[in-house]
């Protein structure tokens, strides 16, 4: 497959949840959705809460069925609507959450080899793939800790590495470090872009913050108010490596935020 | 100890005088004991020392033991038959929520069956002998796990499921791994309050028909107007109680350790 072809392909993706009481209809969630993402792509979508974008996610990763539409995963159908569902289609779609949904009775390390573990993977070359992760990620020395007795942005790279170890070709990113603080979520970002530069992969990065759809991405989609639509698209051309303690300073990063602020206005 | 801890100068000496208290008021317990049975009659009320060795001749007669093995046998049994499927039952039940559904309202309602007054049943069916108890406390106690067994199935965190699922979890793995460990937490709930009550529940099943056990003794003793033999009666089925409690708290200290939360009240 080369790089400029799809990987995955979103077509008039529809989807509303059943009527409250006393509701006729309920609201469209999404609405007529098409984009499509390229292998080894680092796509970003970016969009205003409640847009539908863990909606979206949930949808492609198999989570929750769709009301209409299409999708197709490396040529082949999902049958989003109407087929049963198959979360993560095989260990194919990786889905790091917007929670860290790491497992309290397991420690640091059992959590982040789960995946392998389940899949019958666990040998000694994935197990050195987790240990070089875990190193990229400044977790070594925590491998025995519970996750409540590790800080918010550390289970972040848990949940993160615990999707990259196993190593599903598209991986999908729900908003994963919102809950941190400014400083902690440019050293997460920095990590995610230099674990994505090691192992290059499909990504599909969802936000609501600008700075970080452009900052990350090749390529920025900008979702409308729910339901969510693609009313934009731009290629972001800052070159990489990125360093991202200044990345507000690149050529190009000024204008395509005011441009994307006003598209999401 | 901690930084803080040496830093305040008063904790410590504060810490010291816990065990000091507790012994203290043990004392003060056992004197009000004693004089409560000078002061009454040791008819009346018999007093420690007097209950003690009511008790030592029952370790030298054997008869202690006996009937510490029957109540605990009954107990235990009942503990295994109803324990087990109570705390079962909710895992069945969650493969069917259908099913779940259409049980509801009669697990309900043979949950409002005072379990007492059916012992004259359990008497007619299967006699005055073990099997009447086991079943008594199988009946009492079946109920008090499967609803916290029920709580921590209906407590799964969705999202935990929804994350082993992508990773390729199949539906055994989540079984033991999510459902298991969430649940766990509840059954040891369930099992502070079980457990003393498999014993309490044994030990009233001796009250209305027994030939032997701690209960029929402590009956046995009244009617032949024997205080101390009561008193005794009671002190070892405490005693008994007490044991199994601390034995559960360091199985579930061990079992629970992954808990944010490992100061868990010991009562």
């Amino acid at each position: 497959m080369n790089a400029a072809s799809p990987t995955l392909e979103v077509r008039s993706l529809a989807k509303r949840f059943p009527p409250r009481n006393g509701q006729a209809e309920a609201p469209w969630i999404l609405a007529d959705l098409d984009f499509s993402v390229a292998t080894d792509e680092f796509l970003t979508m970016v969009g205003p809460s409640g847009a539908g974008k863990t909606t979206l996610l949930n949808i492609i990763a198999q989570v929750d069925a769709a009301s209409g539409g299409e999708i197709t995963f490396r040529g082949e159908a999902m049958n989003p609507v109407s087929g049963t569902l198959k979360p993560g289609w095989g260990c194919q779609i990786g889905y790091v959450t917007q929670d860290d949904n790491l497992l309290p009775w397991r420690t640091l390390i059992d959590n982040v080899t789960f995946p392998l573990r389940v899949q019958g993977r666990l040998d000694d070359a994935a197990m050195e793939r987790v240990t070089t992760l875990m190193r990229t990620v400044n977790l070594v020395g925590f491998e025995r800790y519970y996750p409540h007795e590790l800080s918010g942005g550390m289970r972040k790279r848990a949940s993160l590495i615990r999707t990259l170890a196993y190593d599903p070709p598209i991986i999908l990113m729900d908003e994963p470090f919102g809950a941190v603080d400014a400083q902690t979520r440019t050293a997460l970002q920095q990590d995610l872009l230099r674990l994505w530069n090691l192992g290059r992969k499909t990504i599909i990065f969802v936000t609501h913050d600008i700075g970080e759809a452009i900052a990350l991405g090749d390529r920025c989609l900008v979702l409308s108010r729910s339901p969510a639509k693609v009313v934009a698209e731009h290629r972001i051309t800052i070159k990489r490596p990125r360093d991202l303690s200044n990345v507000y300073k690149l050529e190009g990063f000024g204008d395509l935020y005011e441009l994307v602020r006003k598209e999401l206005l | 100890m901690t930084a803080v801890a040496k830093a305040l100068p008063g904790r410590r000496s504060l810490r010291a005088w816990i065990p000091a208290g507790r012994v203290a008021l043990a004392v003060a317990f056992f004197a009000l004991w004693q004089m409560g049975s000078e002061m009454l009659g040791k008819e009346w009320l018999p007093g420690p020392v007097l209950t003690c060795e009511r008790i030592w001749s029952l370790v030298m007669t054997g008869q202690l033991a006996r009937d510490t093995l029957v109540t605990f046998g009954e107990a235990a049994l009942g503990m295994a038959i109803g324990g087990i499927g109570g705390a079962l039952l909710p895992f069945l039940l969650r493969l069917s929520p259908r099913l779940m559904k259409a049980l509801e309202p009669f697990l309900m309602a043979a949950f409002g069956v005072p379990k007492l007054a059916l012992a004259p049943l359990f008497i007619l069916w299967l006699g005055i002998g073990m099997p009447t108890k086991v079943v008594f406390v199988a009946s009492i106690v079946f109920f008090l796990m499967f609803y916290n067994g029920m709580a921590g199935v209906l407590s799964i965190d969705p999202r935990l499921v929804a994350m082993a699922r992508v990773a390729g979890a199949k539906h055994w793995v989540i079984s033991r791994e999510i459902v298991w460990n969430t649940t766990m937490p509840f059954l040891f709930a369930g099992l502070k309050i079980a457990l003393p009550r498999s014993l309490s529940g044994a030990v009233v099943g001796e009250f209305i028909a027994a030939d032997a056990g701690l209960g029929w003794y402590i009956n046995n003793s009244r009617s032949l107007n024997d205080t101390t033999g009561v008193l005794a009666g009671v002190v070892v089925v405490t005693t008994l109680v007490i044991l199994v409690n601390a034995a559960l708290q360091k199985t579930q200290v061990r079992a629970l350790a992954w808990r944010p939360m490992s100061r868990d009240m010991t009562i």
